[in-house]
């Protein structure tokens, strides 16, 4: 397959140029704080992956990046475009900034009650694109992650693994300019880990911006070029993720890498 | 048995099918608004006002708990000697309406809030609109939980109409009635009568099964819905025969 579908179609930029940038981000649920001044940059192009434990608010800062999630301060730009500040959404056109933001879910979230071809043509058609069109890109996808054999099966007929690629095929179809993962591989077996992990690396490879919530620490550190480590809703350490992982110089990281085994 | 049946029904029959037809209509009728007003009501119930929460709720449970019957008299009559005359199809199609639909949204509500909350955060992601997401991922799945208790609805209906006798509704009932009163013949006619309605109940819950394991199978039932799979199809064993000649190569 010589078709890259990950590629969006815009303009080329500049390298290092921001795909995602939050400043001072803070959210409370319910009084608690679980975000307190987070700053985090996504470059065009690069792979972050956000580590910590569960709870300290890893997935929260994920879901401001698409707005399922409304901070109470700070500001959230997305393709070079301030779509929140200070508690108010600036974006007009949610859609829209959803259509550039892909995302994958722990719980999958398929459509149950569609094939998994439906999967990915729904949104698409909802975006305008024709329908073979949709369609043909949508076969494409599915043989890209793998599970082209599956096409016409329902979710419940698919394996954990088979799901989640189905998942990043239709994340993919509307060709975002970042994907967003959140623990994709929480709920799944080591084998189906294992999938889904192949078709991220395909992705990284072909380099498509990509923010991470993982549990999987050597998988961050061989595909990503950035490693944030979350705490108690602020950013404890971040850097390579060599420094990050092999040569952490807080102790709160030291305490959680430990309880990990051996981050390796 | 030969003292059994007596009635002349030839002389009956073009009353009869009249009668039949107009039950259906009245079950036919009467089931559409059901679903519509049932659906704004568990709507209404869903919703983030608490007001109309409120208006909701007020309104299941006055239906809910007085008799059908009751709620036919006071249509027909009790609107009639305020100066609200109805005629008895659209007397007996509204108390039908405001009935059911009081058990529907009960169902539908329930079908509604059990899909789960990622499929609405799904949607959203994808840049889906609210009538979007609505329309192509809640609904769908609603209807595939609503549809046993619906179907039971549906048939628990047709079956009620028969209580628009009261009001002379000239339907399979009202019918029967008119008949016993010609012939005296009261255990044939109603044998005969109930008879119908069994011929006309048990094949519709038969088919209402066929249609809940159909969906629950995930048979695509809409012609729009099997003319995408069909092309998807197409373009899958093409993709299937490229990859067979690249090998071949």
């Amino acid at each position: 397959m010589t078709e890259s579908v990950t590629t969006p179609q815009t303009t080329p930029r500049t390298p290092t140029e921001a795909v995602v940038r939050i400043n001072g981000l803070s959210k409370s649920f319910d009084g608690r704080l679980v975000l307190d001044q987070v700053d985090l940059e996504v470059d065009r192009g690069r792979i972050v992956s956000v580590i910590g434990q569960s709870g300290g608010g890893k997935t929260t800062l994920m879901r401001c990046v698409n707005l399922l999630e409304r901070p109470d301060r700070g500001t959230i730009e997305v393709a070079g475009e301030v779509v929140h500040s200070d508690g108010r959404t600036v974006c007009r056109d949610l859609p829209r900034l959803r259509r550039t933001v892909g995302m994958v879910f722990q719980r999958f979230n398929l459509f149950p009650h569609l094939t998994a071809v439906e999967n990915v043509v729904l949104a698409q058609r909802k975006a305008g694109i024709p329908e073979q069109e949709a369609l043909e890109r949508a076969v494409t996808l599915l043989r890209r992650v793998g599970v082209a054999h599956r096409a016409l099966g329902r979710p419940e007929q698919l394996s954990g693994g088979e799901q989640q690629r189905v998942a990043i095929a239709r994340a993919l179809a509307l060709r975002p300019e970042l994907l967003l993962f959140d623990e994709p591989t929480s709920s799944l077996d080591p084998e189906a880990t294992r999938e889904v992990l192949s078709v991220m690396r395909e992705l990284a490879a072909d380099g498509m911006t990509m923010l991470l919530v993982t549990h999987e620490l050597p998988f961050a550190r061989e595909v990503s070029d950035h490693v944030v480590f979350v705490d108690g809703g602020r950013i404890v350490e971040e850097g390579r993720p060599d420094d990050v992982l092999d040569n952490p110089s807080r102790a709160r990281t030291r305490e959680f890498l430990a309880s990990y085994g051996t981050a390796s | 048995m030969s003292g059994l049946f007596q009635v002349p029904w030839s002389d009956y029959r073009p009353d009869l099918v009249d009668a039949l037809w107009r039950t259906v209509s009245y079950t036919v009728v009467s089931f559409v608004g059901a679903v519509l007003l049932g659906l704004a009501v568990a709507l209404l119930r869903l919703s983030r006002a608490w007001p109309a929460r409120a208006v909701a709720a007020v309104y299941t449970e006055v239906f809910k708990n007085v008799p059908l019957l009751a709620i036919i008299f006071l249509t027909y009559f009790g609107l009639a000697s305020v100066g609200i005359r109805l005629d008895v199809f659209t007397a007996g199609c509204l108390s039908l309406v405001v009935f059911y639909a009081a058990y529907l949204s009960e169902i539908f509500r329930s079908a509604i809030s059990g899909v789960h909350a990622g499929q609405t955060e799904a949607g959203e992601a994808l840049g889906l609109g609210r009538a979007g997401i609505f329309g192509h991922i809640v609904l769908p799945q609603a209807v595939r939980q609503a549809l046993p208790g619906t179907n039971t609805m549906l048939v628990d209906l047709l079956k009620s109409t028969s209580l628009l006798v009261t009001v002379s509704a000239a339907e399979l009932m009202s019918e029967g009635r008119l008949i016993t009163s010609a012939t005296f013949r009261a255990l044939e006619v109603y044998l005969v009568i109930s008879a119908i309605y069994f011929a006309l109940c048990y094949p519709l819950s038969q088919l209402l099964l066929l249609l809940e394991r159909k969906v629950r199978a995930g048979i695509p039932l809409s012609p729009w819905r099997r003319r995408r799979l069909k092309a998807a199809r197409v373009l899958l064993a093409s993709a299937v025969e490229a990859d067979m000649k690249a090998g071949a190569v």
